[in-house]
């Protein structure tokens, strides 16, 4: 770990730890801008995330998160800077890449199975018929997120908390170096949002995997960060530990994100989170 | 039995059931991703466009009977107009549909007025509502080039459309030309409706993409059941609907769409909670 001053790179007053510049990096950025007519959105993110780390990625609406990650995924130009992932430009390092969206993004009512979800993010194409090695695949890898049963269920009677369970095990099930999380439990009732923290947890432990979650649920930033990135206006504002950046200065910075300083102040850490 | 099949002697029938099945399918074959992408408006949006290109036509001095060639071009402009604008982002589809048909429809009207007063006369009604009982071989050779044009296009596509139906973003990411095949399948459709509109009609013809579609998402548990699903309503409720017609001396195109939607109206029905 190095420790740095983080008022040297244009963050606010702190000490924060970086993590270990030795250590191999699955997604490296540097300086990253994006522009829309009229606007800045990203004004020279730089970080990165070694290997088998769990990244929060924090802070307020508008702070520049969704653009973010649409940009590391691809699906928006960045104007200038670089993305690398597994040292290769990100546009061709896609597979190594599995992600969860947001619930909102997918039609939850398209006539499908979760199978089906999963052997189309391993084809790339949506299938009409699932072949045996598939079906075996599909099984073991929501096996591993603890829904096997879930296999031949229809998408649209799958709830909150089996969805996100189904949508991660199609993000993991190519073997991804770096998955990236949206948001993935807003909208899903309690006990799913603490199973799913519970999985969370189980691939922060990994060494092997790195994840970024995007996040506005102290719960889940205190249960599976091994490092939090606080994004405002499009820059980093704070690159650190979670002890470091939920201590009292930077805990209402965090909550206030979430719409709640009762929240915050409530020891809970089930804040009214994610809209 | 054999009054029954008595309209199958006639070459007018036979015409009117080939054409009406193969456009029921197709019409059903395109609405399994409209209907799932929330575009229903569009059929009736871009039925109202084509009525703008038929306006330019015989103004042009193109004969009804050959109009197809010039509303065809026309429609899939508007149809890639409707389409930029979507994916422009800040508007909403059945905005953006609304406002490019009124303003083709109405600039139909206009070239209407504009046309010589010597002209050949149209009957508008058949523009409204159809003539499927009129088709000749010429128009039926137009309808299997088209039908075979979008079956492969569509068989081609069929696995990443559906991808790309079911969440643009992440077949993106799973390499997935997901514009491409939005501007394909809205040129797709407009080309479809253009030649369905000659069998039921402009006011008609967003029911023939719609129904089977909707009727078949309520029972398929896949979307390539859905699809087989639908085409089948399509043909089968088109051939049935165009029989009734026959005996019962009613109007056809009319006839066809209330069949399939006493189709929708059982599936409604029975449709399990």
């Amino acid at each position: 770990m190095s420790a740095v001053h983080a008022e040297a790179d244009g963050m606010p007053q702190g000490h924060f730890t970086l993590p270990d510049p030795s250590l191999p990096r699955v997604l490296e950025v540097e300086n990253l801008i994006v522009d829309v007519p009229g606007r800045r959105l990203l004004d020279g993110i730089s970080f990165w995330v070694p290997k088998g780390e769990f990244v929060c990625l924090c802070g307020p609406n508008g702070a520049g998160k969704s653009t973010f990650l649409k940009t590391v995924l691809g699906l928006m130009p960045p104007t200038s800077g670089s993305i690398r992932i597994m040292g290769k430009p990100a546009q061709k390092a896609l597979r190594e890449v599995g992600y969860v969206p947001q619930r909102k993004t997918s039609d939850m009512t398209f006539p499908a199975r979760s199978i089906d979800l999963i052997v189309a993010s391993m084809r790339g194409s949506w299938p009409l018929r699932i072949r045996e090695e598939e079906r075996a695949r599909a099984i073991e890898i929501l096996r591993h997120v603890g829904g096997e049963k879930l296999l031949e269920k229809e998408i649209a009677r799958l709830s909150g908390g089996e969805t996100q369970r189904v949508f991660l095990a199609r993000a993991l099930v190519n073997q991804p170096s770096l998955v990236i999380l949206d948001e993935p439990t807003a909208g899903v009732d309690v006990k799913g949002r603490a199973e799913f923290l519970d999985l969370l947890a189980e691939i922060s432990a990994s060494d092997e995997l790195a994840a970024i979650l995007v996040t506005h649920n102290l719960a889940a930033v205190a249960r599976c960060a091994e490092r939090v990135v606080y994004l405002d206006a499009g820059r980093v504002s704070a690159w650190g530990l979670p002890s470091e950046l939920l201590g009292q200065a930077s805990l209402s910075a965090i909550s206030a994100v979430a719409g709640g300083d009762h929240a915050a102040h409530s020891h809970q850490h089930h804040l009214p989170d994610e809209e | 039995m054999n009054a029954l099949l008595e309209p199958l002697q006639v070459a007018f029938m036979q015409r009117a059931m080939i054409a009406g099945a193969v456009v029921g399918g197709l019409c059903a074959m395109i609405g399994v991703f409209v209907v799932q992408r929330g575009l229903s408006f569009i059929g009736d949006g871009l039925a109202h466009a084509a009525f703008g290109g038929i306006a330019l036509g015989l103004l042009l001095g193109v004969s009804l009977e050959r109009m197809t060639w010039v509303a065809l071009p026309f429609t899939v402009m508007i149809a890639l107009g409707i389409g930029y604008v979507l994916r422009r982002g800040n508007m909403r589809g059945d905005v953006a549909t609304g406002v490019f048909s009124a303003v083709s429809f109405a600039l139909g009207v206009l070239l209407l007025g504009l046309r010589s007063t010597d002209g050949p006369q149209v009957n508008v009604e058949t523009v409204l509502f159809g003539s499927i009982l009129a088709i000749s071989p010429d128009d039926l050779i137009t309808v299997g080039v088209v039908g075979v044009a979008t079956t492969l296009l569509l068989a081609f596509t069929w696995t990443k459309l559906a991808y790309a139906t079911f969440d643009p973003e992440l077949a993106a990411l799973s390499g997935v030309k997901v514009a491409a095949l939005d501007y394909m399948l809205l040129a797709l459709t407009a080309v479809v409706i253009v030649v369905a509109v000659k069998t039921v009609g402009i006011a008609l013809v967003s029911s023939f993409v719609v129904i089977p579609a909707a009727t078949a998402k309520m029972v398929g548990r896949s979307i390539g059941r859905v699809a087989l699903l639908a085409i089948a309503i399509g043909v089968i409720g088109s051939s049935i609907g165009l029989m009734l017609s026959y005996h019962a001396d009613v109007a056809s195109g009319a006839t066809i769409i209330l069949t399939l939607g006493a189709v929708f109206g059982l599936a409604l029905l029975f449709k399990k909670k």
